[in-house]
Formats: structure tokens, sequence, C-alpha cells
């Protein structure tokens, strides 16, 4: 459906529904970002727009997005397409210490990366307590420079533009769910050659999981629980944060931190990257590892040669965690369609009713 | 601007000079010592040419920091007995009027002429001040030349009329005047500046109201040498029909209206070369002769209020007369009566009308035609020279403020930049008034707070601007703990007016290199924080504003690049152009952001190729655009010294 800046301004900038995934900025001159915020600096005047199009916010066909990604309408209304959940983690300790759990992100990337699958990856940046920044990586070091979870919206796409300027390419991109639609829909739009191509230079997609992200005051908040220790890692659990510093662990309660949540994750419909080819997340029981979930084909070889590579290693995911995995995503996008529907806007979510029905019914698996 | 036909020493010789220029001839034939201006159009040449002529006269001359002190410095010149000339725009006047209306109550000793240019229409101003009512306001003798001849003449006269009334005299120029060239026949210039400066110890040049009765017997005076004053005429028959009341270049459309309605028999023409004090006898002389008069002046009915009431006093001497003008709206130019410039058919449709002469000054199918070729030229509107650092000063405040998200309000001031009230600045200034308004009004805002004003201010002031009235308002703000962001557009010169340097410029009017007055200096002696950044880096520009506008107090941002067409001239400049392969031309999304939206003349649309392009010839080779451009389409090529 088409749109431009007018719409995207109207839609997403001004109801608080963006996710500063940072596609739409250098797209054009027009939108631009500072502290996790976009903003349209002058209007254009094109009825039609690739920032419209590109938008995770602007309505998405899902069942069409389905049918371009994966080939087939999805089979599982709650986690959506994948071909296999796993547990997973880095075998180079250096890499499972640098990442969030287990750091099977950042060894896919760097076997990538090692492997000249790719040139380069589209990450994010940053220290925990400060603000986090799109980066660019093209080198194992660059890689385990951005391991770890940021927690709020850096607009990380931002850095697919640099790759296609600097010519590096193809490139992965590691991103929040919103994100990986995003990139979804850059390759989708047809025939405007520079977006286009910029969208075919991506190679592999690894989606994180993300139940919300923190607005940019939250890395501030996070500094004032530190105080002058330094802080190494920042993890989340349903009920805490945890904070560990060079003095030792702090802990706080989740509920300090959920004033910071972004207005637009209240609406996210995709907590686990559903069109990513793979999706990486917490296991919520053992801090050592991730869980692993292979979307694409694309993602199973990745995978597979991983393994065999020996970069990676995993283990068959405990079928007695699953209902609490799905029941936290099927809430999740329950919220979401409550918070949308008391909103009375269009969004965009354009869910099909048959995704609804499918929800709103009881999980069979 | 040319020295070359002011400098001449040849008496009788009619040389072709603009009106400034003969100005400032009639101010070397005088023997001036002393000259000060701060420049403004339309009178900068003034002080440019005699800056020029200053070391081979050997007499002094500055660009001063603002008109008031311009004007003081020359005044101490007269006070010590030397021939000093202060030149300014209208607008300058009225920066200056506190000291004019003082000397002319204190009187003065060397001939001291204010020259004052008038912008009828505001070409180059934001007002079309008739600075004619301040004179009367300071009671000041008003000279008014018609042409480049009489300025030299006038200028002449004006310094032996100083000294003969011991008073300042003020020659009132319009644009037409003094940008318009004609012949003027020069006379002898004197040996360099005789005597020596000096002021007795039993002078005394004290402003007091108990001069008051001293100035109005100086023009009563003044009128007196009014009644025979050559510059004072009048031309046509003893008893004429229609008397035409003129001064300036309206004289000339006057006398070219009656060549052209051929009423020479009819009309007559008084021309005030003294537009005040009024030569009330010889007025009412053609008055009482005459049954209509007809007023055409620029811009304001000044002669028609003034003579008006003279008719009053004296109506039963000139009854039956009736008045036309402006008031009567019949001397009306394309905007409407006392609005504006007038010319040659405007004066000849008032003629006609009065004369009862059917006259049709665009006959047929002029006005159709003159549109429909209108059409075909091109449209072009004020803005910023091709790679102007204020282009990108601007789009940087236009991001950061975007970006910043609240609303912040944005205070103009008075120089080049005040195009940013534009489509080249983006609309994105809210005030303008007069030179440092901007800063005197943010500091205002700045103390709103409590009121619960919580917008972020802007105030945008110029180079030139900050040393001529900022630094008062600054110090204002500083003391009273106001709180603002000040971005000094810096680019190193007085563009507007034709580049003359300033406090910032390390260089003085006669070319003596001097120690640069930097606004860190200042600004910082006044415990300002002052950041510099260079505007041509449009992203750290953005993100120096964007953090100032976060932060609280009285703050400065120096935007500092070199005026682009200057630095143009000097270096070699890279080639900038389109890789037409990279540009995407109307696929790209940007919507021709480089010649549509940013708007440099350089940049400019290939509709054959329908790609960007940039016009070499315009170019400056500043490569801003090729930073801003999303797709990284415009190359910038480093020329080297050898022509590689």
């Amino acid at each position: 459906m088409p749109g431009g800046p007018g719409d995207l301004l109207r839609q997403v900038l001004q109801t608080g529904q963006c996710v500063s995934c940072g596609l739409c900025l250098d797209l054009c001159p027009y939108l631009q970002a500072a502290a996790e915020r976009v903003v349209m600096i002058h209007h254009c005047g094109l009825e039609e727009g690739n920032c419209f199009r590109v938008c995770p916010r602007t309505p998405t066909d899902w069942e069409e997005m389905d049918r371009r990604v994966f080939g087939a309408p999805r089979a599982d209304h709650v986690l959506g397409h994948y071909r296999q959940i796993l547990f997973a983690r880095a075998t180079d300790p250096v890499v499972a210490a640098a990442g969030q759990y287990g750091g099977v992100v950042s060894a896919l990337i760097i076997f990538a990366l090692d492997g000249g699958k790719i040139r380069g990856a589209v990450l994010t940046a940053g220290a925990p307590g400060e603000m986090p920044q799109p980066a660019l990586a093209v080198s194992p070091d660059e890689v385990l420079a951005c391991a770890g979870s940021k927690y709020s919206a850096a607009p990380s796409l931002r850095a697919l533009h640099e790759a296609a300027r600097r010519g590096v390419e193809p490139v992965a991109v590691v991103g929040r769910p919103c994100q990986v639609l995003a990139v979804r829909k850059l390759q989708a739009v047809q025939g405007i050659e520079a977006h286009h191509l910029a969208g075919r230079k991506v190679a592999l997609v690894v989606g994180l999981f993300c139940f919300w992200a923190l607005e940019p005051g939250f890395h501030a908040f996070l500094r004032a629980v530190a105080g002058k220790a330094r802080i190494l890692k920042v993890d989340f659990s349903p009920e805490s944060m945890l904070v560990r510093t060079d003095r030792g662990p702090l802990c706080k309660p989740v509920e300090e931190v959920r004033g910071f949540i972004r207005p637009a994750c209240r609406e996210c419909f995709d907590p686990t990257a559903e069109f990513a080819d793979v999706a990486v997340g917490s296991t919520e029981y053992d801090e050592a590892w991730n869980t692993l979930v292979i979307r694409s084909k694309r993602g199973e070889a990745l995978v597979r040669a991983a393994l065999e590579a020996g970069a990676i290693e995993v283990r068959p995911y405990p079928p007695e965690r699953l209902p609490a995995l799905r029941a936290a995503v099927r809430s999740k996008k329950l919220r979401a369609l409550e918070v949308q529907a008391s909103r009375g806007e269009s969004s965009y979510l354009l869910i099909p009713a048959g995704y609804r029905q499918a929800l709103t019914g009881r999980d069979q698996r | 601007m040319s020295a070359s036909g002011v400098r001449l020493d040849d008496p009788g010789r009619s040389v072709l000079l603009t009106g400034n220029e003969a100005v400032a001839r009639g101010a070397l034939e005088a023997g001036i010592a002393y000259a000060s201006s701060y420049p403004g159009s339309p009178s900068a040449e003034v002080l440019e040419v005699l800056a020029a002529l200053a070391e081979e006269r050997g007499f002094y001359a500055e660009w001063s920091v603002n008109e008031k002190v311009a004007l003081e410095g020359a005044a101490a010149a007269s006070l010590a007995g030397l021939r000093s000339i202060c030149i300014m725009k209208a607008d300058g006047l009225n920066v200056a009027l506190d000291t004019l209306t003082a000397l002319s109550a204190s009187g003065t000793k060397g001939g001291l002429v204010v020259v004052v240019a008038d912008d009828p229409g505001a070409h180059s101003s934001v007002k079309e001040e008739d600075s004619r009512y301040l004179g009367k306001v300071a009671h000041l003798v008003i000279l008014e030349p018609a042409d480049p001849q009489e300025a030299r003449d006038m200028t002449v006269a004006a310094f032996g009329l100083a000294e003969q009334l011991r008073a300042p005299v003020m020659l009132r120029c319009v644009t037409r005047v003094c940008h318009a060239s004609g012949n003027v026949v020069l006379g002898t210039l004197p040996p360099k500046p005789a005597g020596r400066p000096h002021i007795g110890c039993q002078e005394r040049y004290i402003t007091h109201v108990a001069y008051h009765r001293i100035q109005e017997e100086r023009l009563a005076q003044a009128r007196e040498i009014g009644e025979g004053w050559p510059f004072n005429a009048y031309q046509g028959p003893p008893e004429p029909e229609i008397l035409v009341i003129t001064a300036g270049p309206g004289y000339l459309y006057a006398r070219e209206a009656v060549e052209v309605l051929g009423l020479e028999g009819r009309v007559g023409i008084l021309k005030l070369g003294m537009s005040w004090p009024l030569p009330e006898k010889f007025l009412l002389r053609h008055l009482k002769s005459a049954s209509k008069v007809l007023f055409v002046e620029e811009v304001e009915p000044f002669h028609e209020e003034n003579v008006g009431y003279l008719v009053a006093c004296h109506l039963e001497e000139v009854f039956p007369l009736a008045l036309y003008g402006k008031k009567s709206g019949h001397v009306a130019g394309p905007k409407g009566p006392g609005l504006g410039e007038i010319d040659v058919d405007t004066v000849i449709r008032a003629l006609a009308a009065l004369a009862g002469i059917p006259y049709e000054a665009q006959p047929g199918d002029y006005g159709r035609e003159a549109r429909e070729l209108v059409k075909k030229i091109p449209r072009r509107e004020l803005g910023f020279c091709a790679g102007c650092p204020h282009r990108a000063s601007f789009w940087a405040l236009k991001t950061a403020i975007a970006l910043d998200g609240r609303e912040v309000v944005v205070l103009g001031d008075i120089g080049c930049y005040t195009l940013g009230a534009g489509r080249s600045g983006h609309y994105l200034m809210q005030t303008v008034h007069a030179m440092g308004s901007g800063v005197g009004m943010a500091s205002g805002l700045g103390k709103l707070e409590r009121l619960g004003f919580s917008q972020p201010v802007v105030a945008l002031v110029g180079d030139s601007t900050f040393y001529h009235a900022a630094v008062p308002a600054l110090i204002n703000a500083r003391y009273n703990q106001s709180r603002f962001l000040l971005v000094v557009l810096d680019n190193g010169t007085t563009a507007m007016t034709g580049h003359q340097p300033h406090p910032g410029s390390g260089v003085t009017a006669l070319g003596k290199r001097v120690p640069a007055l930097s606004m860190e200096e200042v600004a910082g002696a006044f415990g300002i924080p002052v950041t510099v950044h260079d505007p041509y880096d449009v992203k750290g520009a953005v993100e120096a504003l964007y953090r100032l506008l976060r932060q609280d107090g009285v703050r400065v941002l120096v935007l500092r690049r070199a005026y682009a067409l200057l630095t143009a001239r000097q270096e070699k400049k890279p080639r900038v152009y389109v890789d037409p392969k990279r540009c995407l031309g109307d696929a790209c999304g940007c919507h021709r952001f480089c010649s549509r939206v940013f708007g440099c003349p350089a940049n400019t649309w290939d509709a054959a190729l329908g790609r960007a392009k940039i016009d070499e010839t315009v170019c400056t080779g500043c490569g801003v655009c090729a930073t801003l451009c999303p797709q990284g389409a415009i190359v910038v090529e480093e020329v080297t010294r050898n022509g590689a």
C-alpha cells in the first residue's frame, strides 16, 4: 500500500509508533535521528516514498511477507516459520564471554565473515550505560566489540546504507524483530535501483528476541544504578534487571525500568523476529546458552556449516521449556492486538483474521 | 566602485561618476580630514572610494563599528576644527540619531557633513525609511541632490554651510542618485588638509536644552540662506497653471514628464535643493502664481506636509490653490501612494490627470505583451550565493531544531542571512528588526521562564552585526542571567554591502593589518562559553547546535567559514560534479534535494538526462552538497595548482 512522507509523519512519527530501526535514515536527506528519536527535517513533497515503503510500522501484508521470505503461509501462528529450535552457543570461549548468554550471534557472524559469506555486518555498538550506535563491522574484532544486548532502540540499520555507500557487500544484519521486518520490506521494494540494491546486499538476517526496547533515559538510569562501578554486562529476567559490574553484581526489580519502555514496543506483534533467517534469544533457563530458532533454508545452511566448522555447538531445546516460550510470545501478541485496538487507529498490524483466530484459540502445541 | 575618476586633479573636466563617487569627490574638493562610515547600501561605496584615496590625499578614513561611533569620530574631527564626513544608510541614521540630535544642539566647528542614503523601494534594506523626518527632528539643514553632478556640488556646498551655521548638515541621497552614473564637472582639489587640529581650552560643546533656541535661530538663518540659494530653483512660465514641487531624482522625472506631455507652457518646476528648512518666501512667491501644486518626492509626503502647512498659514495669499500628491493619490507608484519608488510614468500619469490630457503610458497591447514576456524570464528569488556558508548553517539549524523536537524560537537580524527568513533559509527566522535586535529580544525571551515560557531560543547574527550592535545585548543577557543560544554566522566580512572589513577581519579601511578582535575573545571576556564550528561540516555543526540547544544560560556558537565568493576568487577551487551513474534522478526519493531544497544556485537539474548537475561556472567548490547527497553522487575533485 502506497504512502509517502506525509503518511509516515501521521501514522508513525507523530503517533509515537517509530521503533527507531534506522532504515529510513540516510534513505533521503530529510530523515534524521538523535537520541533514538527519528524526525523528519523537511517534507520532500512526494506522495509516495521509500521511507513509507520500508518502515516496519507502516501497514505490512504479513501473509505476503510469509510467502516472500519463506515461500509458504505460516503453520505456526505463535512462533512463525521455523525449521528447528535449539539451544546453541559459541565454542570459542572468548566469543561466548563477550556475547550475551552463549554468544551465538557473534559466533555466527564471525563464522560468516571468516568464510567469506559476508564482507561486513550491520550491528549495534556501545558499552552498557552509553547510547548505542549503529556499526558496520568488517572484522571479527569489530564484531566482538558490538557483542552484548543493548536494550534500547539504536537506529542501527543506518549502517546498512553505510555499507552500500562503502561498497561493503554482501552483509549480514543483526537486529531487533522490527529491524528484521524493515530489511525484508526493503528487499521487497521493486524497481528503485539503489535501495533495491541495498536490500539485495543483505545475505543474512539474524533477528534478536525482543519483548521491548527502552528509551534512551535508560542508559542514564543504568549509570546511576552502577555509580562508580564499571558496568560489564546487563541482563533481564522476567522479574529483574541484573547488572554485572567490576565491583560485583547489582539487581533491580524490572518494575523500575518499565517506565522506559518505548511506547511503540507495546504494539509489537513480533517478539521473536519471525522474518529472520535465524532468530536468537535467551533461554530463560541456562545463562551459558542461547535459544536459536532456525527459520529459513539460508539460516539452516549457515547453522549447519557453523556446526561442521565447530564455530558453534547446539543441543536440543528442552521440550518442557517450549510451552513457556510459546505462552510468553502468545501473550505478547495478544497484548499488542489489545493495545492497538484501544488506540483505535490504523496500524502496521494488518493482521489477517486467520492469524488472529489462531492466536485467540487454545494453543495446540 | 572606482577611485580613478574621483582622484583626477583636472578642474573643469567632465567625468562619469556615480552619485556615491560624486559625493566622495565633493568631500575631496572640500578638503576633508576625516571620513567614517558603517557600510550600508546604497551608500557603501562612498567610504570605499574615500578610503582608497585617503593615503594620497592625506586624510583619515575608517570603517567604524557602527554609525553612532562613526558619527562621533567625525564629530570629534569637526570639534578639532577639521572638515569631516560621515556616511550611513537610512537605518544607520536611527543608530546615530541620539548623537546627531545632540551635535545639532552643541554645535560643531569644522564642517561636518552627514550623508544619509535612503533606499526607496528597499532594494537592499528591510524598510524604506524617509530620513528627512529625522533630519527635521534633529533641527538640521537637509540637502537633496538630484543627480551625480548635484551630489558633488551640494557636498562641497554643505561643508561651507555647516561651518557657516556651526552645525552638521545632512546630505540626503537616494538609491537612484547613489547608484546612477552621470557626467560630473570636477572642481579644484585643495592642497592636503591644512591647519593643525586643535580644541581651545575655552571651547565648549555641551548639549543642553538652553541651546534649543540656538537650533531654531540656526534654522531661521538657514532658511534665509535658502531663499537665494542656487539649488532652490524654479524653471517654467512666470504664471504656471501647475506648479510641481520636487526634490532629488523626482526633479528629473518631472522635467521628462513635462517634456513628454508638451506642458512647458503650463507647468513650472520648483526644485528644492534644500528640503529643510523650507525657503518659505521663495515658495510662496510661486505658490501664489499657480492654481494646482503637484508634489513629486520619495518616499513619504515630506514636502507635501510641510508646504501644505505653509499653504495653510498663508491661505489668503495663495487661494485658490489645490494640492496634489501622495495624499490625493495622484502620485502613486505601482505599490500605491507613498510606497516604494516613483518613476517618470508615475509623474506623467499625475501631470496628465491634472492637466486634463489623455495619456496612456502603455499603449495598446503593451501590458499584455509585457506579461507574456515576463513569463519567459526565469524566476529568481532572493537567496544565498553559491557556496554561501549561510546555506549550510541554515540547513544545520533546521536539522538541529527538528532533532531537538521542541518549539525552538529563531530570532533573526540584519545582513545577508536575513534572506534566511525566506526559502533560502527554510523560513526559519521568526523575527527581523534592526541591527542586533535579535540578540536583545533573545535576552528578553530568555527571562520569561518564570512566566511559563519554556521554548528554547536561538538568535542569529552576522559577524559584522555582532560587533555593530549585538555586544551590548550580549552584555545585558550575561548580566541579567538570560538564557539563549547566540549563533554567529561568521563569514569574515560585511558581505551584504560588498565585503568591507570589520573588527574581526584584522584589516582596516586603509588596508592596514591590525590584530583581529575575535568573537571568542569578546564573548569569552563576558564569561560566555563560545564554541566555534565550520558550517561546511554540516554534520558536526548539527551536533554542536543540538548539544548547545540543550544547554542553559547564554552560550555562543560561531559558525565560521570565509565568504564563499571571496575564497573562490583567491583559491584554486575544487571541481565538483555529479556522477550521472550514481545520481538516481527522480528515482532517488530525495526529490531533487540539491537543486530544489538545499537550493545552491550551482546545483541545477539536467532535464535531458534526468539527473542532477553542477553549474561549474557558478560552483565555488565548497563541496557541501556532496556531503549531503543521499547517494553520494556528487564528486569533489581537488584541483592542484599546476592544473592537474
